[in-house]
């Protein structure tokens, strides 16, 4: 029996030293953090990692605000009465109906989602040295900046009061932070609105003078230009505008398309689309058609329904803007969002016609077309009928006709100061509050007032 | 044949006094059971003769009369019986039922209950029978001081929560950790959604013999890195040295929710929508009519809603059905014994579309090789196939059909469901699609005992655990939400856990009757862990289901994962004279789960007794017949849920089919064990010769190093929604436990016996990071209070002038006290703590009865001091103001009307917030006391039940859930959201079914 006891001393023994060497286990489908920022492929692919964040992905805990959510929250924010909510989403009931508490849970999302992006492109800017080809490091760094500027401008119009072209803008707005995620510097307190929108200028402006003239899906230099006019336009600042959007229309290339419905009935980017955000079967979910679109398009079965008053807008029925609709659940739903895997519009040419017109029509200027030409041009696409002369309100009824639903009226009722559902435009309840749960990990973020 | 042994008794009886002096004397040894006893020791008394019962029992003895036969086994009191001539002698041994002599399970080992001291709470297989449920924690509900079990809600797999001694972690695991015959189970949920699937529910609970539940640290300690939340020691049947036996249960039950709701019927709806839409808009009757019939007129499907009223909670709910058969054969000679288990058992849910179905079989195999060399084998295979529903926070749940218009017909007039609902028609997904779980299970273990020397045995155990989970899920095109031609799912999930046990056990007796154990030894234990998924959109039909068929592939996952664990162990057990006992273990662990630096860890553990009762002076004591102080003191760990908690991780993602990376994890090269030290101080009762008995439990734990899912300001930028895994915080956990049985009354045709506990819990923060709240939803961590107490803004009732909602504005004065100023502004409330979601006490009676062959017994459970938050009274109580659902009856029975009406339900205003923001408005006591389970039995008479050929008959009759005493005016103060409750996010429910109420007709036969 001995023999056995020394067989199994041995036997425990050797296993007891194997067993240790089995303790050093690495992920499988993970890369831990030294590595990930080691290479310049790496580089890029964190890139697009942020790109990925700031749309939304299901696969990944951070649901991204630019797969439609974003548009979505400035038409019910923004809403007077072209539209309608029946879903039973209660924070977007509570934007819609313009109770919101400070627990809502878009809100958080909207800014967990943006910090979390910039988490992101600020890693790719702090190691863009691992870049030895200047070209592409040029381009990378123009389209991190180009993603954390959209995400800035986004957070300052609705977690701050609207910018004053007349100066000031001490108004809180969110804090700027351009550093990678550390553990570190746990607090950082609110930015003015005028130090975000400087650095949104900024950052667009490099991304404008880095970017290539094309990058295929990608941001190019004239997504951020376009994006530079639309910044401009709600500062009020119509001269930059006006160029910003010209430069767009005379160089970029991008075109209207010939007919409206073009324009939407396309999974795909088309000749009017600068910049879209890349919607497949297989990655993003479109928020959009989510929320507008009948159940067996994808959606919910009507969320958000377009209401009589905002056929009224248009003078006439040939319009195929206004007849752009179909009946779904006793509804009137827009079809411009009724294909479930297509890109979502950032920004497309027609805007840029709209803000190069508004500009030149306040500026009393034709830098590129006349006005009335102008919208004209835009009107002819869609069958309406000619307009005989301008006034602002009828560039700004356009605007609506033209884009409505795709999340302009807040931000356009905001910057022309009409009241919004019976609120005057700076109203405290217009203004998003800083989630709780955001304060509740950040002692020095004030909350806006009225929260 | 009776007739035949009875004459020849009488013959053999006056042959044998009057012939004889020495004679033969023959006869049957037997259980109360009626089966044979083999190997029954009979001596005569004062003489070395001797002899044994054969395998039927029966034995053949010389003895003279005036001499006295001595009848001894193992686990029965020993009968003496003079001889007095007779030839045959048929003797019934009874069992030892003292229960001190029980023996419980410690983990590598047992221990007679008389020396341990430690806190195990023991439950036998006996005292689960009768309950009819699909997952077996169920049975132990209110069976065991400290240990609350909750089943999630009434769905048949849905989880089970079983907190031992109060929750003792944050972020770390919450579970106890559960083991099998020596073998860790893996008790991972891998369900595919949202709501929990209890992995344990491949159990057969009839294969069971006994449950230990280790609840203080220094019982736990031996298992160390695992033992925080308490161990559950599962022992399967096994067979005996006996004739074969053949055992067959078949029960049939049908069921029902334990309680429905009252919602709005038509009648009712329209005057509240009617009412809300004129106090929202100040119109006249008429066009409120006008605006109401274009709005119901949607919902009508092809009838008149008019004339309709229909009540959707009663589609929602069905009746429910189970029927179990469960075939038993056990036995054995000298050499081998076996336990040979077959069960299948079949499901219909009360909640429409949930079914269960579970068969398995299990071999439990004892061989003796040698006297020194034993080995055996156990072999379990469960096949659980289930057709599931979606979890609570899914539209096409059952139970959200309660949401649906009162006057929108579930069913079109040609049969089909209407669609044209208010909220998608769950009906069509219940016709139109499916969702197939299937869990395999293969539960094993070869084992080895070598007796060294003489006293010194090594072990050796290798176990296996593989559990699989399939999904196969089809949405029809007719389903819900469905856009792409149909959808299929399907995905493979498969953990093994590998295991050994390696271990020695030296056991010495003095002669003065002092004894010492020592345990020595190793585990290793590797878990792998494979899934992959894969999802098919568009098909040709829907009569193509399998993901073949799709036109597109539209997503795939792949996951591999690990971690692996080496243990090493020692624990010493030593009593003087069974009288002072002394008791330490040390447990190391090393995880892969840490990094390199931080993977080791110690568990000490020490616990002392004394049976004060052996002492001379209580010795004689008639009325004190046990006495036992105990103390204990030990450490236990906890690690992480994630296996690479420690690193900085990025992840892959993708944009326009490129292949990114994201930021997943944020380091923490510091992270390590959870420590949870426990200390225990116990008394051990027993008066008239153990007639009442019990324990008196304290017990304190403090949990220091929190695992903490920490959260960095979003700002940050910090992945996994800014949270890091840090060691914070500390908290404790305090209570008492008592514990009191009786036998009330004692005849030989009649027992009456009672079993009372209770225990408090009192959980509470001591320490976190710079003392600041962490909030998670309406849980709050603050330091001084329960662990994820409610956090919300405290409800005021109505203005009895103009409907309002009001709250306290419950703002802080330089006194320190809270301003009771109210107001109608929701913002201006500040949220206060509110309640605990977990009860500060919990309590159980249960009583057998045994008349004769009858046998009646009942548990009452009960449990106070915990909250239920519903988190759909945003919809269900908000008078429209929040969507059209179908209103609590409660809404329209209290609503505010007109200036002067006291109540706390505010005016009904359409889609407008009056009240339904989350506040204390929606929070409930959840205090209830629960008829768990009655069972009446009947066994047939001995002599009727041989004369067929068996030896026991027993029919009975049971209950389960058969009366819930509650104030809580929802479904169930137990049934809780199974989407979303997580570790900190905790007793909310949402539309979550109520547990079943269980009806059961069943049989036991005995072969």
């Amino acid at each position: 029996m001995m023999k056995y006891l020394k067989f199994l001393i041995i036997m425990v023994a050797f296993c007891m030293a194997s067993c240790e060497n089995e303790l050093d286990i690495e992920p499988q489908q993970s890369i831990s953090g030294g590595s990930a920022t080691e290479t310049a492929e790496n580089v890029e692919a964190l890139l697009l990692g942020a790109y990925d964040a700031a749309r939304g992905n299901a696969s990944t805990p951070i649901d991204g605000s630019y797969d439609g959510d974003m548009a979505n929250i400035a038409v019910l924010f923004g809403n007077t009465d072209q539209v309608d909510w029946n879903g039973t989403f209660s924070g977007l009931r509570d934007i819609f109906s313009k109770q919101m508490i400070n627990t809502n849970g878009d809100a958080l999302a909207v800014w967990g989602d943006a910090y979390f992006m910039f988490g992101a492109t600020n890693t790719v800017l702090a190691n863009l040295d691992k870049f030895e080809d200047q070209d592409l490091r040029d381009q990378i760094e123009g389209e991190a900046k180009f993603l954390r500027g959209i995400g800035y401008f986004d957070l300052a119009r609705l977690f701050g009061q609207q910018y004053n072209a007349g100066g000031g803008n001490t108004q809180l707005g969110v804090p700027i932070v351009l550093d990678p995620p550390s553990i570190d510097g746990r607090a950082i307190p609110r930015n003015t609105v005028e130090e975000v929108y400087a650095q949104v200028i900024q950052d667009l402006t490099d991304a404008y003078n880095n970017l290539p003239v094309d990058n295929g899906n990608r941001a190019d230099r004239y997504a951020a230009q376009a994006v530079l006019a639309r910044v401009y336009l709600q500062q009020g600042n119509f001269a930059a505008a006006r160029d910003a959007a010209d430069d767009v229309l005379q160089n970029s290339g991008h075109t209207l398309m010939p007919d409206f419905n073009s324009v939407f009935d396309t999974d795909d980017n088309t000749a009017e689309t600068i910049f879209s955000w890349i919607i497949t079967t297989q990655e993003g979910g479109n928020a959009q058609v989510l929320h507008f679109a009948t159940q067996d398009l994808g959606g919910r079965g009507g969320d958000i329904s377009i209401n009589q008053a905002y056929l009224d807008k248009f003078d006439s029925d040939l319009d195929e803007r206004k007849n752009y609709t179909y009946e779904g659940n006793g509804f009137v739903l827009s079809s411009k969002f009724v294909r479930q895997f297509a890109n979502t519009e950032h920004i497309r040419i027609a805007e840029m016609h709209l803000i190069r017109a508004e500009c030149n029509f306040r500026l009393g200027t034709s830098v590129g077309l006349a006005p009335l030409d102008e919208i004209n041009a835009l009107r002819g696409r869609s069958s309406a009928p000619a307009l005989g002369a301008l006034t602002l309100d009828l560039i700004l009824n356009e605007r609506e006709l033209e884009l409505g639903f795709e999340g302009f009226v807040l931000h356009d009722y905001k910057r022309t100061q009409r009241d919004i559902g019976g609120l005057p435009y700076n109203d405290n309840r217009l203004v998003f509050p800083i989630p709780q749960s955001a304060r509740d990990r950040n002692d020095l973020l004030d909350q806006n007032p009225g929260y | 044949m009776r007739l035949h042994h009875y004459k020849l008794f009488i013959l053999a009886f006056f042959m044998s006094s009057v012939m004889f002096a020495q004679q033969s004397i023959s006869g049957t040894v037997q259980g109360e059971d009626g089966l044979p006893l083999p190997g029954v020791n009979i001596l005569v008394k004062g003489k070395s003769t001797g002899t044994q019962t054969d395998f039927d029992g029966k034995y053949t003895i010389n003895a003279e009369t005036g001499e006295v036969l001595s009848y001894s086994y193992l686990g029965f009191i020993t009968q003496e019986i003079a001889v007095s001539g007779q030839s045959t002698i048929n003797v019934t041994l009874q069992e030892d039922v003292s229960a001190l002599e029980e023996v419980v399970v410690v983990g590598f080992g047992t221990q007679s209950k008389q020396t341990v001291t430690t806190n195990i709470a023991k439950i036998n297989a006996d005292q689960i029978g009768g309950i009819t449920t699909s997952n077996f924690q169920n049975t132990l509900v209110a069976k065991a001081p400290g240990v609350q079990i909750t089943q999630v809600n009434g769905k048949l797999e849905g989880g089970v929560k079983v907190i031992i001694r109060g929750l003792s972690s944050v972020s770390a695991s919450q579970e106890p950790l559960y083991v099998i015959d020596g073998i860790e189970m893996n008790n991972n949920n891998t369900s595919s959604i949202g709501a929990n699937l209890n992995p344990l529910l491949s159990l057969n609970p009839n294969d069971i013999e006994s449950i230990d539940i280790l609840k203080d640290a220094a019982a736990a300690a031996i298992f160390g890195a695992k033992g925080t939340n308490g161990v559950i020691l599962i022992t399967t049947k096994r067979g005996k040295q006996q004739k074969s036996q053949i055992s067959v249960d078949v029960s049939t039950a049908i069921g029902e929710p334990t309680n429905k709701r009252d919602w709005l019927n038509a009648d009712q709806y329209v005057e509240l929508l009617t009412e809300s839409y004129i106090n929202r808009t100040g119109a006249d009757q008429a066009s409120a009519d006008a605006w109401v019939d274009d709005r119901l007129q949607r919902y009508q499907g092809d009838q008149d809603w008019r004339d309709l009223d229909y009540d959707w909670q009663e589609e929602s709910f069905q009746d429910s059905y189970i029927q179990d058969v469960n075939v038993s054969v056990s036995g054995g000679n000298e050499k081998t014994t076996s336990f040979i288990s077959g069960s299948f058992s079949d499901n219909e849910g009360i909640v429409r579309g949930n079914t269960l179905k579970r068969w398995g079989v299990r071999a439990n195999i004892d061989h003796k090789v040698s006297d020194r060399f034993k080995l055996g084998v156990n072999a379990n295979y469960s096949s659980t196939v289930i057709g599931r529903i979606a979890g609570d926070n899914s539209f096409v749940t059952p139970l959200q059909a309660i949401a649906q218009v009162p006057t929108s017909p579930a069913f079109l007039l040609n049969g089909d469901p209407n669609p044209d609902t208010l909220y998608a028609n769950f009906l069509l997904q219940d016709r139109y699609s499916f969702r197939e779980t299937a869990v395999r299970r293969i539960l094993g273990k070869i084992f080895a005992d070598i007796d060294v020397i003489p006293s010194l045995v090594f072990r050796t155990e290798l176990g296996y655990d593989y559990l699989n989970q399939t999904v196969d899920r089809n949405t029809g095109r007719l389903a819900p939400f469905q856009s792409t031609n149909g959808q299929s799912f399907a995905s493979d999930n498969g953990s093994e856990i590998i295991s050994t046990n390696n271990y020695l056990t030296y056991d010495y007796i003095s002669d003065s009757g002092s004894s010492l154990n020592f345990v020595l030894g190793m585990n290793y234990t590797r878990f792998k862990n494979r899934a992959n998924s894969v999802t098919g959109d568009g098909f040709p039909t829907d009569s193509f289901r399998s993901v073949s068929s799709a036109a597109t592939i539209s997503a795939g996952t792949g996951t591999f994962t690990n971690w692996a664990q080496v243990s090493y162990f020692a624990r010493a057990t030593y009593d003087y004279k069974k009288k002072y006992l002394l008791n330490a273990s040390l447990r190391r662990d090393s995880s892969s789960r840490f990094g390199q630096d931080e993977r080791d860890g110690y568990f000490p553990a020490a616990s002392v007794g004394w049976i004060i009762s052996k002492e001379n002076f209580l010795q004689d004591s008639n009325v004190l017949s046990n006495l036992k102080l105990r103390a204990s003191w030990g450490t236990n760990g906890n690690t992480p849920i994630d296996n690479f908690g420690s690193l900085g991780l990025f992840g892959g993602s993708s944009y326009d089919g490129a292949s990114g990376i994201e930021f997943t994890q944020i380091e923490n090269p510091n992270l390590k064990w959870e420590e949870t030290t426990q200390t225990n101080v116990g008394l051990d009762y027993g008066f008239l010769n153990n007639r009442i008995s019990g324990e008196i439990d304290y017990y304190i734990k403090k949990t220091d190093d929190l695992i903490f899912r920490n959260r960095l300001p979003f700002e940050t930028g910090a992945p996994d929604s800014a949270r890091i895994l840090e060691n914070i915080g500390n908290l404790e956990n305090e209570g008492f436990e008592f514990v009191l049985n009786t036998t009330n009354i004692q005849t030989d045709d009649l027992t009456w016996k009672t079993s009372f506990n209770f225990s408090t819990n009192k959980n509470k923060i001591t320490n976190l990071p710079n003392g600041a709240d962490l909030i998670t939803g309406r849980n709050i961590l603050r330091e001084g209070e329960p662990i994820n107490s409610f956090f919300l803004a405290e409800y005021a009732g109505v203005d009895p002038a103009n409907g309002d909602a009001l709250y306290y504005t419950n703002t802080e004065n330089a006194d320190g006290t809270l301003d009771r100023t109210t107001t109608n502004d929701f913002s201006l409330a500040q949220r206060v703590i509110a309640g605990n979601p977990n009860p500060e006490f919990i309590g159980g009676f249960s009583s057998t009865l045994n008349y004769k062959t009858v046998d009646f017994s009942f548990t009452f459970q009960g449990q106070w001091g915990a909250s239920l938050y519903n988190n759909a009274g945003q919809f269900q109580e908000t008078g429209f103001g929040n969507g059209l659902d179908n209103q609590d009856v409660y809404v329209y029975d209290n609503r505010w009307q007109q200036p002067g009406d006291i109540t706390d339900v505010p005016q009904a205003r359409l889609f407008l917030n009056n009240g339904h923001s989350p506040s204390t408005r929606y929070l409930q006591d959840a205090d209830f006391i629960r008829l768990r389970n009655v069972t009446l039995g009947y066994s047939l008479p001995q002599n009727s039940v041989e004369k067929i050929g068996m030896s026991r008959v027993r029919i009975y009759l049971s209950g389960l859930n058969l009366l819930t005493i509650t104030d809580y005016r929802g479904y169930d103060p137990e049934s809780t959201n199974d989407d979303a409750n997580t570790n900190t996010n905790v007793g909310n429910t949402f539309y979550s079914a109520p547990p079943a109420k269980v009806y059961t007709l069943g049989v036991n036969l005995t072969f």
